[in-house]
């Protein structure tokens, strides 16, 4: 049976660089880059006075062929015979044993294989190297001052490669139909294709900077003409339709991209298969992740069912061939596929993972291990076990340099920490990643690259800033990330949700509804959930109370179908305060209740604080404030350990007003309010802090009534000033402020 | 000879001497510019015509001032060119003015070019080279053709080496717009329809290129059409040329052959193609085509005859190695055959047709990876070639990737979107991926569209029968028998006796017994049923005489005329109401 290889033999334009090498029975070609070499060998050999010490700088080795060393500027001046004497003399230096370039060194097998190749050429080929060495020169040192070269190359054509058709008898007739190009070919420039190493080297450089450093690779439409360039010069170089595909991917076209998967897998068959079939290598195997990798495509783009039947297919090829690997992958992917359609995969992932380890996959256990974390987080698993596990990953990482995940991981304990509230922890790992090397070689000066992981615990740090009232290093951060993460590229989203919400939260803290309201529609554009919430508080705060009611029911349905448990929570107390713009505040209680026993099932420990708040806040109202006062010590401690400054002024000031109550009708009346002056002045302190003007108001309002009572009239009408000033850059406060948290 | 193509454009069908007239001008223009194919065209054609007496014949083309200066280096270089001496051609054409000598001079040098390319890439330096040879004689020509072509220098037969030029370097729009000016200036020329025909992709361009009023156009668009597989209007096209006068000429014959191949009418290609080889006995052209069919009806002995009779002819074209290499397929010897398929390739690597055909032995072999090569480079060869979309489609299908080969199908269809066959392999992969509703959709698309292996409509049945829908079942057993009937060939007797069986459990479980019994006699006919036919027969029998009467529910589906009929092969009967067959 005719294999693949003997099939192709007949048309040397045909076949891919393998195959024309062995019809000639040649692995290596001269060429004019690779003469050059040889004469700086063949210097260097010559000047033997410079000792083994000085040889090692590179730069004086270097040096001759950067001036053009005149051997080569003969050739090329001079003529065909030149470059034939030079081969001629070649051979000269090795003769005697005591050089540098022996027959075994690698030098010397270099030149010998050259020497070899060269004497295989026929006679035109001979000089058809000869006017490439020219043109080499003339391109490369052209430019350079220099002696007068051959005769220049016109540049200005406006040609492209043609292709190859018979023409026995002429241009005419014919019949063969010649299927254009897709899109108008025109280069302005003169087309000079890659070699073989330059394009591999291109490929995998570009595939890197897609991976890891999207801003650095080049523009999708200016990779594509490059790889479309690529494959016009060499249709089989199977690896410049894979890029193709990544390409593509970037910019969300499914057509091109699966044209291009199926069209590298078909080229990867023919160079991988040595005629075995479905071997461990090569054809069999290719053909497996072939249509895995189809799978990936339809899940990238959310064709579930597509992805389903694709990975079914993938699953049983590789069963059949007994491919534990691939099969490990495959079910990396199903549990992945299953995630994204909202199911529960969590057995699923406990397989792959235990599987995974089974067969020394540390990468896809690990991925594994972190898909579980994430479930288990949203899920309300125990915190202690989560962090274990990501404690055991992180070993597994570091045993195999596994730098990408270490990044992932880090991210994760980020998110994870603020999700439970705890800011400090939050913030320090976050720096930990920022601080951190890559383990992998980047470029020079820079030693990190721009991963999703960075971009995420970046928006979380500029998020903690803003927490703090810090707005002008959040922006900073921002700004930051606007440079790294430019916005076309995959990972901007992050960062765009991150700068809405902060804007979003500091137009409503301010109490300017009208800015907080066009945001919204963004955010509803990057995130449908966060979006309805949003919409929701916009309208609460606009007292369009029955709009907000109806935007929250719909969004807690939502919320439970996708089973976010902080969304929900959230959604709850926002209902709550609902209630109280009606003064529900005892059809308030059950809801926060309820919430309340969620957040500490979750270990919600902000959320948790919050619900308190509002806990304390409906009872103060309900007329219990022992009750509420109770709670709020709870409260208070996580709050101004790890919660945001609103929150703790909001504590602060619900504390004072708890004590006002209390100290109502006692004889002690004096000291509970000149503790509430206390509590006041520190919530102050926070509200003004960060620039929430509207609760300032109410605690200036506050604070001068106490001072009022308590006869301090300075104090009093310090305080009655400063609410004055606010009063009046505010718009008329609302009429039920007294409802508000 | 301007004179004359301006007269063509007033000339009609009509006008048959005139034609005759314009076809003999031109050919000795061509003929004196070494257009061969051009020549060759117009000859044939007016060989189809009646001869014309010698008062008739059109004068040779009047000399001017210049071409009597450049006739001796013309017919100097003429000789050399016609001796494939190209350089030499040109060389002593350099300082002529005549525009016949300039055209000659610049179609030496572009010939030049091409021929040095082609000797270069045998003896390229190795594979940092592949691709990189070029013509280098295009530019030049380009800049000096462009220069001339913006003072309007250009006549009809340069602006056609101009447009040449241009497709060589890719320049497509601009080369369109080329050889339409150069249709216009000359439209007699057949070689420049032809580029233009390469040119165009799809009917919205067609439609939007303003081409000369000429006769030659019709000839020109049927050409389109079948390129473009409007196989009907293109034989509606030919049929009014043959209607005007050309029927009996070789190349109409041919044309409507391979468009009737393009639309698997096996028997009308057939009858012409035969008709083709006895007018032209010698003809090599197209018979690559005729061998498909003569393969497609495993016709032995009539293509063994064919391939040593080309063989005789000239064995080193490219036809001739595709008509070997089918006799060796259909022979089962599918090694030879691909050795065959590769001569093919080595003659001609832009040959689509082998690399095709050279794909499907190779799946023959089972050499998957090897096949999947050999479509590949047919579709870069033709990005538009349905067959070689259509076997990637099976290759993946026999390596069990169901999913995976969809893809493929579906590009075929997409070429091909009136062919049932890649629909009937789109629905085999849905079945295979328990897509159902999908595989029903495209068993009753195939059907729908002309099913001419006739397994549409029985897939669908069995996909009816496994998912319990007893009622389309049986509409799609009715309909499947009475095709089969009607044609009056009774090759799939497997089959028929499966749709009888069903259709006569069906009658009986809805006591029609009349058609039950009917249908249960007509099983006898065949081996592998009459068991089953008989038992139904008596089952029939007991229930009549428990004297349990027919049931005479009219909705269901009548039996048809065919079946009592005896096989007497009846005229198709007035097709059932199928709205409920309809998935």
């Amino acid at each position: 049976m005719a294999s693949v290889h003997e099939s192709l033999y007949f048309n040397p334009m045909m076949t891919n660089g393998v195959v024309h090498a062995n019809v000639f029975g040649i692995k290596d070609w001269v060429t004019p880059y690779k003469i050059s070499v040889l004469v700086l060998l063949d210097e260097m050999t010559i000047s033997k006075r410079m000792t083994l010490l000085e040889r090692r700088r590179l730069n004086k080795l270097i040096l001759p062929l950067q001036q053009v060393p005149p051997q080569l500027h003969m050739m090329v001046v001079g003529e065909l015979k030149d470059m034939e004497s030079f081969f001629d003399t070649l051979p000269n230096p090795f003769s005697d044993a005591e050089s540098e370039a022996s027959k075994t060194s690698v030098v010397g097998l270099f030149m010998r294989h050259m020497l070899l190749a060269y004497n295989k050429l026929s006679f035109s080929q001979v000089y058809k190297l000869y006017t490439a060495l020219q043109r080499y020169y003339d391109d490369c040192l052209g430019s350079q001052p220099g002696p007068p070269t051959a005769p220049p190359v016109d540049a200005d054509m406006e040609l492209s490669e043609m292709e190859l058709t018979s023409t026995e008898d002429g241009a005419e007739g014919k019949m063969d139909k010649e299927e254009p190009d897709a899109g108008p070919m025109q280069y302005s420039e003169l087309l000079c294709p890659l070699s073989q190493k330059q394009a591999e080297y291109f490929l995998a450089r570009q595939a890197y900077l897609l991976k890891n450093d999207e801003n650095k690779a080049l523009k999708p439409a200016a990779l594509q003409e490059e790889l479309n360039n690529m494959l016009k010069f060499n249709p089989d170089f199977a690896e410049a339709h894979y890029l193709s595909y990544l390409n593509s991917m970037r910019v969300q076209d499914v057509f091109i991209s699966t044209h291009s998967l199926l069209h590298y897998f078909d080229r990867l068959i023919l160079t991988g298969g040595d005629g075995k079939s479905n071997g461990d290598e090569g054809y069999g195997r290719s053909l497996r992740y072939a249509a895995l990798n189809l799978a990936a495509l339809h899940c990238r783009f959310g064709h579930y069912q597509q992805a389903e039947l694709a990975l079914q297919e993938a699953i049983r090829i590789a069963q059949e061939s007994n491919d534990h690997v691939c099969l490990q992958h495959c079910l990396s992917w199903l549990y992945t596929l299953e995630q994204m359609k909202g199911s529960d995969s969590s057995v699923l992932t406990e397989d792959s993972v235990k599987m995974a380890a089974h067969f020394g996959l540390p990468y896809l256990a690990s991925l594994g291990i972190q898909s579980l974390v994430q479930q288990g987080a949203t899920g309300g698993k125990a915190a202690n076990m989560l962090m274990d596990a990501l404690k055991d990953t992180d070993i597994l990482h570091w045993k195999h340099s596994l730098s990408e995940l270490i990044d992932i991981s880090l991210a994760q304990t980020t998110s994870i920490w603020r999700m439970y509230g705890k800011s400090t922890m939050a913030l320090q790992c976050a720096q930990v990643l920022l601080n951190m090397n890559s383990l992998e070689q980047v470029d020079f000066g820079v030693q990190q690259n721009n991963t999703e992981a960075f971009a995420v615990v970046l928006c979380h740090l500029a998020e903690l800033h803003a927490e703090q009232g810090l707005f002008g290093a959040s922006s900073e951060i921002l700004k930051h990330l606007k440079e790294r993460f430019p916005p076309h590229t995959q990972h901007a989203k992050l960062w765009m949700l991150c700068d809405l919400k902060i804007q979003f939260e500091r137009a409503m803290n301010d109490g300017k509804y009208h800015l907080a309201e066009p945001h919204v529609a963004a955010i509803a554009a990057l995130d449908q959930m966060e979006g309805l919430y949003r919409k929701g508080l916009v309208m609460k705060a606009q007292n369009q109370t029955t709009d907000a009611y109806r935007v929250l029911q719909r969004l807690q349905l939502l919320c439970e179908k996708t089973k976010c448990t902080e969304m929900i929570i959230r959604v709850m107390l926002t209902t709550a305060e609902l209630h109280w713009e009606s003064s529900g505040f005892s059809t308030a209680l059950p809801l926060l209740l309820q919430a309340l026993v969620l957040a500490r099932q979750h270990h919600l420990q902000a959320l948790a604080s919050e619900t308190i708040l509002h806990l304390a806040f409906s009872q103060l109202m309900l007329g219990v404030p022992e009750q509420a006062l109770n709670i709020l010590h709870e409260a208070m401690e996580p709050i101004l350990a790890h919660g945001a400054l609103l929150d703790k002024g909001r504590a602060l000031l619900l504390v004072a007003k708890c004590q006002m109550a209390v100290s109502g009708g006692r004889e002690d009346r004096r000291t509970g309010l000149e503790q509430a002056v206390q509590t006041l002045d520190e919530a102050a302190a926070y509200f003004s802090r960060m620039g929430c003007k509207d609760r300032l108001r109410d605690t200036h309002y506050l604070q001068a009534r106490l001072h009022h009572a308590l006869g301090h009239t300075a104090q009093r009408n310090e305080c009655a000033l400063l609410f004055r000033m606010v009063d009046q850059e505010l718009p008329p406060a609302r009429a039920n402020l007294a409802n508000r948290l | 000879g301007q004179a004359n193509h301006n007269v063509a454009r007033a000339v009609g069908f009509g006008d048959l001497v005139q034609i005759k007239k314009q076809l003999i001008s031109v050919i000795s223009l061509c003929k004196e510019r070494g257009l061969v194919h051009s020549v060759k065209w117009a000859s044939e054609l007016a060989f189809a015509l009646k001869p014309l007496p010698m008062s008739e014949l059109p004068p040779p083309a009047p000399l001017t001032e210049e071409d009597v200066e450049d006739l001796d280096a013309l017919g100097l270089a003429k000789s050399y060119f016609d001796l494939k001496e190209y350089d030499r051609a040109a060389y002593f054409l350099r300082g002529c003015r005549s525009k016949k000598a300039y055209f000659l001079y610049m179609y030496s040098r572009y010939l030049s070019g091409e021929k040095k390319k082609d000797d270069e890439t045998v003896d390229s330096l190795g594979p940092l080279e592949k691709g990189q040879v070029r013509n280098e004689a295009l530019r030049e020509l380009r800049v000096e053709l462009s220069k001339k072509h913006r003072t309007g220098e250009l006549d009809g037969f340069t602006l056609y080496l101009y447009g040449v030029v241009l497709r060589k370097l890719d320049l497509l729009k601009e080369a369109v717009d080329v050889f339409v000016e150069a249709t216009h200036a000359l439209p007699l020329h057949w070689g420049a329809w032809l580029e233009l025909c390469n040119l165009i992709t799809n009917i919205e361009m067609l439609k939007s290129l303003s081409l000369p009023d000429c006769w030659i156009r019709d000839f020109f668009l049927a050409h389109m059409y079948t390129e473009l597989q409007m196989i009907k209007e293109a034989l509606q096209k030919y049929q009014s040329l043959i209607e005007a006068g050309f029927s009996k000429s070789t190349y109409i014959i041919s044309q409507i052959a391979v468009a009737y191949h393009n639309i698997r009418d096996i028997d009308q290609a057939l009858s012409l193609f035969n008709e083709l080889r006895e007018q032209d006995p010698y003809r090599i052209e197209n018979m690559d085509t005729f061998s498909n069919l003569l393969y497609v009806r495993s016709m032995k002995p009539e293509l063994s005859y064919l391939a040593h009779n080309l063989v005789e002819i000239d064995k080193y074209r490219v036809e001739t190695c595709c008509v070997i290499g089918n006799y060796y397929s259909l022979r089962s010897q599918h090694e030879k055959a691909a050795l065959y398929f590769q001569r093919a390739l080595k003659l001609n690597p832009r040959c689509l047709g082998a690399w095709t055909l050279m794909g499907h032995e190779y799946m023959e072999m089972k050499n998957t990876s090897a096949a999947i090569q050999a479509y590949r480079h047919a579709i870069e060869v033709n990005k538009r070639d349905y067959r070689a979309w259509y076997g990637l489609g099976q290759t993946y299908e026999i390596l069990k990737m169901h999913f995976y080969c969809l893809y493929y199908y579906r590009r075929a269809h997409q070429l091909r979107p009136n062919d049932s066959r890649m629909l009937v392999a789109l629905g085999e992969c849905y079945e295979k991926l328990s897509q159902l509703s999908e595989a029903k959709k495209c068993y009753w698309r195939a059907y729908s569209v002309g099913d001419v292996e006739r397994m549409a409509l029985l897939k669908l049945a069995k996909l009816h029968e496994q998912l319990n829908e007893s009622d389309e079942a049986a509409h799609c057993y009715i309909i499947y028998i009475q095709d089969i009937f009607s044609c009056g060939e009774l090759l799939e007797h497997v089959e028929v006796s499966t749709a009888l069986r069903y259709l006569g459990q069906y009658y009986f479980k809805n006591k029609r017994y009349d058609e039950a019994s009917l249908c249960a006699q007509r099983c006898c006919d065949y081996n592998d049923a009459r068991e089953e036919g008989k038992a139904l027969l008596r089952q029939i029998s007991q229930v009549r005489d428990q004297g349990e009467a027919s049931s005479a529910d009219v909705s269901l589906p009548c039996v048809f005329g065919s079946l009592s009929n005896n096989n007497t092969p009846v005229r198709r009967v007035s097709p059932l109401d199928l709205s409920s067959v309809t998935p």
